[in-house]
């Protein structure tokens, strides 16, 4: 490709569009819609597998093109696939809790599912921040949850490699956040200032010194526009989750709370499945493999993948093996 | 024959910046122009690098190395940290005769300003504290740079060269960052300069809503007051609805068998 023909497809991969599995809201509460996807493939498992994602960024990246869609590996294994978009919180949201989202809208989701297909529990798979809202539901719901899947989910928010962690646990949280929300371009730029150089430089760089072809311009702009695609953070919830998980690990520590009931990852015996990226600089793998000596669960499993935080969803690799090791784990229980 | 390996590099990222000036991209107007302005002066230096170390002695490699990892801390020295700083005559601030005393009919007009004064300035402090470190981390960066280009022949020019070279900086770069990131005086630095932001945003959303108050103009305060009633509301109502459907869902205690309990009554 000729430099002008890259710098055409670049700008014309601007206004690019996201997901690309079919899908229809079955439900919704507020900004909050839950999805189901239209099967692809012979049904392979007893339970629907519900995704929570995290509040942090939108969970289109979970469905973000053909060839690198974790959504669609998990179609094409045979699972019954929803998802819960938490949408774009407002100033209305500022003083939406945890608890709201987790007693309201995740445990909504869930009856929901269970409603329409006259079951009792369901497959759970949470994905970052999203892992530790369902921790938490399946701690406190624990007979709506059959399995349980974290996908890159911090649990011990204090391993030596946590950078954000380390960050957070000197500012004021309380003052940050005031009355209002947290402006998702700001998370974006602490994001962006765990690894400056690359992330803010080098792949820019890359792409004017080595410029793909079509397709792969049309990729770096879909990534790009998820990166900087940020909501706002309601600031209740916020202010909750970096106080209690990031600046005192009440988690990890076994003394967390959520709306005055005890969130007990000891009482947890569902059969667990924790995914983790080796070269994850969000969330270290020490901050995830913590669960197993927190968890009642007998029956865990932890798979570590040599992949990046995003590489978990996006990568080549990813598409051939996470999809299927998660529906390999299911098929077994 | 291979294409002039500055050329090719050059003439993607001049596509980037239409407004550009010649032989600068410095004043593109495309998002892109940062980023290929970077390339064009990563590419002076690295040529400059060569071009000394092209004769092949030790000290001239070696000062070659030291020179292109200095140009290129220099190059790096304002990302990502140029955050809009103030002033950069050590904190002096021209605001600064808001700071005699508080007296009079808009004594708490100049109290409110005063404060606005000092959170600023506390952001500035902390900003220049975070961006010493930041400096300190990329002088590590260019000594590690200048081993590593010390420690092996200089490339010859080729654009996979080029980039590999700045692949080896950017190495460099992040591990020394990474290094002054986890540690404890960066941590600090950094906190004091989100809360010192903090405090100053706050310190003004106050001003504005007294402004905002004076005018009879909605603030702030007046919509979380309602929102939180509204919250009250609702809460409120789903505890009603659930307690309905409990009770919806509670069986009903049998009733009485009206005809024997009649026959009961006539005998």
């Amino acid at each position: 490709m000729t430099p002008a023909a890259s710098f055409a497809a670049l700008a014309a991969a601007n206004t690019s569009t996201t997901g690309c599995s079919e899908r229809q809201v079955v439900w919704q509460s507020g900004k909050v819609k839950l999805y189901r996807y239209r099967p692809t493939a012979r049904p392979a498992a007893s339970a629907p597998l519900l995704i929570v994602y995290a509040l942090v960024n939108r969970p289109y990246m979970m469905d973000l093109q053909e060839d690198r869609s974790l959504i669609r590996g998990l179609l094409s294994e045979g699972l019954d696939v929803y998802l819960i978009d938490w949408g774009y919180p407002d100033g209305a949201d500022r003083f939406t809790t945890l608890a709201d989202y987790i007693d309201e809208h995740l445990a909504g989701c869930v009856e929901q599912v269970l409603q329409a297909h006259r079951l009792s529990d369901l497959n759970m798979l949470g994905v970052c921040q999203g892992g530790v809202l369902s921790l938490c539901f399946s701690a406190l719901y624990p007979q709506r949850v059959k399995n349980l899947i974290t996908m890159v989910t911090p649990v011990d928010f204090h391993s030596p490699a946590d950078l954000l962690s380390k960050w957070a646990r000197h500012i004021d949280v309380a003052a940050f956040v005031g009355a209002g929300n947290v402006s998702g371009d700001v998370l974006n730029q602490l994001f962006l200032s765990l690894m400056p150089f690359r992330l803010t430089q080098q792949k820019y760089v890359d792409l004017v010194a080595e410029p793909p072809d079509r397709a792969g311009l049309e990729n770096f702009m879909r990534v790009e526009q998820w990166i900087f695609d940020s909501p706002d953070q309601a600031g209740a919830a916020f202010r909750e989750f970096v106080t209690w998980f990031y600046q005192e690990n009440r988690l990890a520590q076994n003394r967390l709370e959520i709306a005055g009931r005890k969130v007990d990852l000891h009482s947890l015996r569902v059969p667990i499945l924790n995914l983790i990226g080796k070269r994850d600089h969000l969330v270290p793998p020490a901050a995830s493999l913590a669960l197993r000596g927190l968890v009642g669960s007998k029956d865990y499993t932890a798979l570590e993948f040599d992949l990046g935080h995003i590489g978990m969803y996006i990568s080549a690799r990813a598409q051939h093996e996470v999809p299927a090791s998660i529906a390999k784990w299911l098929a077994s229980r | 024959m291979q294409p002039d390996p500055w050329q090719q590099w050059q003439a993607f990222s001049a596509l980037f910046t239409p407004a550009a000036p010649a032989g600068s991209a410095r004043n593109g107007a495309s998002s892109f122009a940062p980023f290929a302005d970077l390339t064009e002066r990563f590419n002076a230096a690295a040529r400059t690098y060569l071009n000394g170390a092209a004769n092949g002695s030790m000290p001239a490699v070696a000062a070659a190395a030291r020179g292109f990892s200095e140009s290129l801390r220099e190059l790096f020295g304002d990302m990502p940290w140029n955050l809009g700083a103030g002033s950069a005559d050590g904190g002096a601030s021209p605001l600064s005769a808001l700071q005699s005393p508080a007296l009079g009919a808009t004594r708490e007009s100049q109290l409110r300003a005063q404060r606005i004064t000092d959170a600023w300035r506390r952001v500035d402090e902390a900003q220049r504290r975070l961006q010493r470190l930041a400096a300190d981390a990329l002088r590590e960066a260019a000594v590690a740079f200048a081993a590593k280009l010390a420690a092996a022949s200089p490339p010859a020019p080729s654009t996979e060269a080029l980039h590999k070279l700045y692949g080896a900086w950017i190495d460099c770069a992040e591990d020394a960052y990474a290094r002054a990131a986890h540690g404890e005086a960066f941590c600090s630095a950094l906190a004091e300069y989100v809360n010192a932001s903090s405090a100053w945003r706050n310190e003004l959303q106050a001003s504005i809503e007294h402004s905002a108050k004076l005018l009879d103009l909605p603030a702030r305060s007046e919509i979380n007051s309602l929102t939180q009633r509204l919250r009250a509301v609702e809460s409120e109502l789903r505890g009603l609805r659930e307690a309905r459907r409990a009770n919806a869902k509670t069986p009903e205690p049998k009733a009485a068998k009206p005809k024997r309990a009649r026959r009961k009554a006539k005998r």
